[in-house]
């Protein structure tokens, strides 16, 4: 017994320490990327690249089910987005509210006979709409199949455009965050396939017309913890995945993708709870595959703003949705594991986020368990459970701050000094109790996946209207 | 000398641990004493900046004249960078009559001939960055150090310089990057090529037939690519040798190109490219006649929307469906042709261009019997049988 919590405890310890050490890893890669990314930045005029004949037509899709309150207003905003060539889809997905009647009263919509070819198979598609106000808007209505991936690969069939959007009907692009996505891919089109962009908290910042006004960090400390991790995953993590060419996710809420490349990979897999963290693992495959020399990038400056659960229960679902999603996505990839012919991809993204993402919930469980047991027990010394606690807190905060600089280095959407500050402090707070939380969400998360639980489960929100 | 590894295995794991934390605290506290150090430096730079653009706008035309001697703002680099940031601001929305007093500014004070050394001499983003700021200034000694920046062996500076190239919108700064491409020394992304090429070609498409003789395969296609953005009337023979050309993509692109020339040429030039061989090269012969303002087209795209190929048909059905006065005439034509594709490709058009309710209308107004009863009932036939190719497409994709 005394054995087996020695080896527990050090075996906590050298985890504990791996993935800090990998995640610092990535924070000096991500701040120097950054820094090569934000002089790169200087070439590009965006205006230049509005007004090139070249620039490619994208075609943005909004899956949207019962969405009769914020339709409206993300359609225009959508509409509004500086891009000289665009195309909107809006996949009305079963909705039992009033999406489809407040669409066509805002937009007259009339029923277009266009030839709709399944490339992707999809629920079927009742009708296909255009707007006799708004040549560039299309919407697509399809009987539900329970699931957004069926939405939005209803909406990738109906694309004409080389590359798709998929954006969230409850999210917010900034004006210009199709050029500074696109920007992604004008550094090497024939190798760049897909691009990530950055999704932010929402809650807490003024929306005037669907656009963001005023940038403020939310009230509550649960909150701004999100925002603290969205800035890590983002800014640190995908930055640093993205520079070696193993972004293993590209937000569901905002991204782009070469249209041929995701018909030819199936669309999104319907029903898989990550749909997004899927679609790229099987674009990686794909390509890695058949040999192909690609780039899956992402960029910091284009922004997406979303809204994150305010209360713990819908955080709660949320979280073990998250890792549901990642543990389905890597089990029906597990087949990569340790091949060569997936590169990297298999040998170091894969593996990481199995041991580092997947299991961490039950290494941390089982780790902090035993470490209690062992000073209970008079095993551990007082004093080196102690430090112990106290580097893993140190070394976490250190990343987290490490994200927050990152911030302060692109995009400095806090300017105010109080909400640096406040967003230093949730730093220093954050690991106690809200990482504890979340590992108990994520084990959650597990077990409901072992019990062959899939659902996706409500999330309660605010509505970007409480934000106007 | 005792090792590393040695004193860590005497202080033990403990010892390990406790410098790990002290490690860790003093990485906490840089990071956070550089956000704050940054925030209060970053914010007394603005503030002085600020103070000293209003003072130098205020001297902006004294500045501008010479009145000012450089000497008073050049050798001081907050100064000198506002200067030079606003010069080339200036230059880029100038006229050709208010050009030459800001580009003399750039001269006397200097400060080009420091752009040029940096673009010539500098490395890695320092480099980039004098090539862009070179390229805003629109002078054209500048081109020779641009062009340098072309044979860099760094594919971002080759990238800074073809976009700065491209900034100067001269037609002498397409030179070099076309020299370079045409010899196959030049490997840069293909759309900053052709944006570049578009920018400095504008006022003389010409250039760039002189260089097609002299090019085959993937170069000549850029090149026609970029043709058919510039293309003017001036051009019109040029553009017949390329519309009989080997490569199709070069034909395709000399179909855009004729949408702009609305010459005699043209209707009977895209009328032959209507019906090519490639279907791509088609559909943009079908695209260009929907731009061209002549009734004789009418008969082409007629015969476009018998096309074997759905794009080429529905892009037809495009063109001729915004044909507003003659609609009804092209629909008995439509119906004549007895191809239900066709007619199910046209009835789609006019449903989504919203003219549809007008044909029919027009077609209710009429008598018992009579020529225009018979092609409503045409109609109505296709659209339903339109209505239920959709349903029949949506099942099988349900099916599926």
């Amino acid at each position: 017994m005394l054995y087996f919590l020695a080896i527990s405890n050090d075996t906590l310890f050298i985890y504990y320490l791996l993935s800090n050490i990998i995640y610092l890893g990535l924070l000096i890669v991500a701040i120097s990327r950054n820094v090569r990314h934000h002089h790169r930045r200087g070439s590009f005029r965006l205006e230049l690249i509005k007004a090139s004949p070249f620039t490619p037509p994208i075609t943005i899709i909004v899956p949207a089910h019962n969405e009769e309150r914020s339709i409206i207003s993300s359609v225009g905003a959508l509409l509004g987005l500086d891009y000289p060539s665009l195309e909107v889809i809006v996949v009305n997905d079963g909705s039992s509210d009033n999406t489809m009647q407040e669409l066509q009263e805002a937009y007259g919509l009339r029923m277009a006979r266009m030839l709709y070819i399944a490339d992707i198979a999809t629920a079927p598609v009742r009708a296909i709409y255009r707007s006799s106000l708004e040549s560039r808007l299309f919407v697509l209505d399809k009987t539900a199949a329970g699931c957004k991936a069926d939405a939005v690969n209803a909406g990738i069939n109906a694309a004409s455009s080389p590359y798709v959007c998929v954006v969230d009907a409850d999210s917010i692009l900034e004006k210009e965050s199709l050029i500074r996505i696109m920007t992604g891919v004008f550094s090497d089109p024939a190798r760049v396939v897909a691009v990530g962009g950055i999704v932010r908290v929402l809650n807490g910042s003024r929306v005037v017309n669907n656009q963001i006004e005023q940038v403020h960090l939310p009230k509550q400390t649960i909150e701004i913890m999100q925002v603290i991790e969205y800035l890590r995953a983002f800014l640190v993590g995908r930055e640093g995945w993205a520079t070696f060419n193993m972004l293993p996710i590209i937000s569901g809420a905002f991204g782009i993708f070469r249209t041929d490349l995701v018909k030819q990979v199936g669309g999104f897999r319907t029903h898989a709870v990550g749909e997004d963290l899927d679609l790229v693992v099987r674009m990686h495959r794909r390509l890695q595959e058949e040999h192909h020399s690609y780039h899956i990038n992402f960029i910091a400056d284009p922004t997406c703003w979303t809204e994150v659960p305010t209360d713990l229960k819908s955080l709660a679902r949320q979280r073990a949705r998250w890792h549901k999603g990642l543990i389905d996505t890597l089990w029906s990839n597990r087949d990569m594991l340790f091949r060569a012919r997936y590169g990297r991809v298999g040998w170091f993204v894969l593996p990481y986020l199995w041991l580092f993402e997947c299991l961490a919930p039950v290494v941390e469980g089982v780790g902090y368990t035993t470490i209690i047991l062992a000073a209970l027990l008079g095993v551990l010394s007082k004093a080196f459970f102690l430090q112990f606690l106290l580097f893993g807190y140190a070394f976490a905060t250190l990343i987290s701050i490490g994200s927050v600089l990152l911030e302060e280095m692109t995009a400095r959407r806090y300017g105010d000094w109080r909400e640096v500050t406040r967003l230093l402090v949730c730093c220093l707070l954050e690991h106690f109790p809200y990482r504890l939380m979340t590992m108990v969400w994520r084990l959650q998360g597990l077990g409901e996946y072992l019990r062959g639980d899939l659902q996706w489960g409500a999330i309660k929100r605010v509505g970007i209207s409480a934000n106007s | 000398m005792e090792s590393i590894f040695s004193e860590l295995g005497r202080s033990g794991p403990a010892g390990l641990l406790l410098r790990a934390i002290l490690a860790s605290l003093l990485g906490i506290i840089l990071l956070v004493g550089f956000i704050v150090v940054r925030r209060w430096y970053r914010a007394r730079y603005f503030h002085r900046r600020n103070q000293r653009t209003v003072a130098l706008r205020a001297q902006w035309n004294d500045i501008v004249s010479g009145k000012l001697p450089p000497q008073d703002w050049r050798f001081d680099p907050l100064d000198c960078d506002i200067v030079q940031n606003i010069l080339l601001d200036n230059i880029e929305m100038a006229d050709q009559e208010n050009l030459p007093p800001l580009l003399d500014c750039l001269r006397m004070s200097g400060l080009l001939d420091t752009l040029i050394y940096e673009a010539r001499t500098a490395r890695s983003w320092k480099q980039r960055r004098s090539l862009l700021a070179l390229g805003r200034t629109r002078a054209k000694e500048a081109i020779p150090a641009l062009a340098a920046g072309l044979d860099s062996g760094l594919a971002e500076t080759r990238i800074a310089a073809v976009r700065a190239l491209g900034r100067t919108t001269v037609v002498e700064a397409a030179i070099p990057i076309l020299d370079r491409i045409v010899a196959g020394h030049l490997d840069a992304p293909e759309r900053s090529l052709k944006n570049a090429l578009t920018n400095c070609c504008r006022s003389h498409p010409e250039v760039l037939v002189r260089y097609l003789d002299q090019t085959q395969g993937p170069v000549r296609e850029l090149l026609t690519r970029v043709l058919a953005e510039l293309a003017s009337p001036e051009l019109g023979e040029e553009l017949l040798v390329l519309a009989a050309d080997a490569l199709p993509e070069v034909r395709a692109s000399a179909a855009r190109a004729l949408a702009n020339t609305d010459a005699p040429y043209t209707l009977p030039a895209l009328h032959s490219l209507a019906t090519d061989c490639e279907w791509f090269v088609r559909l943009r012969a079908v695209v260009a006649l929907g731009q061209v303002q002549d009734a004789g087209k009418i008969r082409i795209l007629l015969r476009s929307l018998c096309d074997t190929n759905r794009h080429v048909r529905q892009r037809a059905a495009w063109a001729l469906a915004r044909m507003e006065p003659q609609l009804q005439h092209i629909l008995e034509e439509v119906v004549a042709t007895n191809d239900d594709y066709a007619l199910q490709a046209f009835i789609s058009e006019l449903e989504r261009s919203g003219a549809m309710e007008k044909i029919t209308g027009a077609l209710e107004g009429s008598g018992e019997y009579s020529a225009q009863t018979s092609l409503r009932d045409i109609v109505e036939g296709a659209r339903k049988s339109v209505e239920l190719s959709g349903k029949a497409a949506s099942a099988a994709a349900g099916a599926r």
